[in-house]
C-alpha cells in the first residue's frame, strides 16, 4: 500500500532510530537516488541478527510482522504491515540468477550510502552498483527496465563529473 | 489506500521471472539503447527530477503523488469501460 506523507515520515524515523542494520532497496531506493519511477512498495533488507530490533522500532507505528523472527530467518523474508506493506528480506546473502554472483548483506552494508531524509533521520541505501546487483535477483522484465534506468543514472553522474 | 489494477497479462509480462539467457538478451538490448538517443532522454528525465526534487523526502513525495494519480486514473478508466 502507498504511504501518506506522515506515514512515510514515521517509517523512516523508526528505521533510523531502530539501531538495526537495515537498507532501503527496490524502487524506493531508486527514487531516493534520483530516478523517477512509480511504486507503492517498500522493500527493506535487514541484517539477520537485527530483525527483533527492527520490529521493536516499528511496533509503535503499528507495523506488525507477519512471521516470528525465527520463521523470518528460516524463510529469508517477511512482511511488516498495517496500512503499509513493507517487504523485508532477511538473507545473509543472495545470488544473482544470471551471473551467479553472491551479494552479501555485510558487504553491501559496509558500502552503503546514508542520505538525509529529514533532520536527524538518515536512510541507508546500497551503492548504485549494489542496487543494480539486487536487480539481478529475480530476472523480471521490470528489473531490466530498472537496470537500464540505474545505468543511465550512472552515466549521467559520470558525464557530470 | 488503493493500489492500481493492471491486467493479469501485463502484470505477468512485467513480473514473471525470465529464463537467465532471455533476461541477459533483453538486458543487453536495453543497455545498448543507452549508446544512442535513449541515454539523452533518460539523462534529461533524471536531471529534471533531481533538480526539481533535490532531497530524498521530496523525491519520495513526488513519486507518491504520481502513484496516487495513476491509481485514480486507472479506477476511472475501469469505471467507464
Amino acid at each position: 500500500m502507498q504511504a501518506t506523507g506522515p506515514e512515510e515520515d514515521e517509517l523512516f524515523a523508526a528505521l533510523a532510530r531502530s539501531g538495526a542494520r537495515v537498507l532501503l532497496i527496490g524502487r524506493q531506493a531508486m527514487i531516493v537516488l534520483g530516478v523517477p519511477v512509480m511504486t507503492s512498495d517498500y522493500d527493506l533488507w535487514v541484517h539477520i541478527d537485527d530483525i527483533d530490533r527492527l520490529n521493536a522500532a516499528v511496533d509503535p507505528i503499528g507495523l506488525v510482522p507477519n512471521r516470528t523472527s525465527a520463521e523470518a530467518r528460516q524463510r529469508g523474508r517477511y512482511v511488516l504491515e498495517n496500512d503499509l506493506h513493507v517487504d523485508v528480506m532477511v538473507a545473509r546473502a543472495a545470488t544473482t540468477k544470471d551471473t551467479d554472483e553472491k551479494v552479501g548483506f555485510d558487504d553491501v552494508w559496509a558500502r552503503r550510502q546514508s542520505l538525509s531524509y529529514a533532520p536527524g533521520v538518515d536512510v541507508a541505501v546500497p551503492t548504485l552498483d549494489d542496487l543494480i546487483r539486487t536487480k539481478r535477483w529475480a530476472l523480471r522484465q521490470k528489473d531490466i527496465s530498472d537496470i537500464q534506468l540505474l545505468e543511465a543514472l550512472r552515466r549521467t553522474r559520470t558525464e557530470g563529473q | 489506500m488503493k493500489t492500481a489494477r493492471v491486467s493479469k497479462e501485463a502484470e505477468a509480462a512485467w513480473l514473471e521471472p525470465l529464463p537467465p539467457v532471455e533476461f541477459e538478451r533483453r538486458l543487453a538490448l536495453a543497455l545498448a539503447e543507452l549508446d544512442g538517443e535513449e541515454l539523452e532522454n533518460l539523462s534529461s528525465l533524471i536531471g529534471w527530477f533531481q533538480r526539481r526534487y533535490p532531497t530524498p523526502k521530496e523525491r519520495l513525495a513526488y513519486a507518491r503523488r504520481r502513484y496516487e494519480g495513476w491509481v485514480r486514473a486507472a479506477d476511472y478508466a475501469a469505471r467507464i469501460k
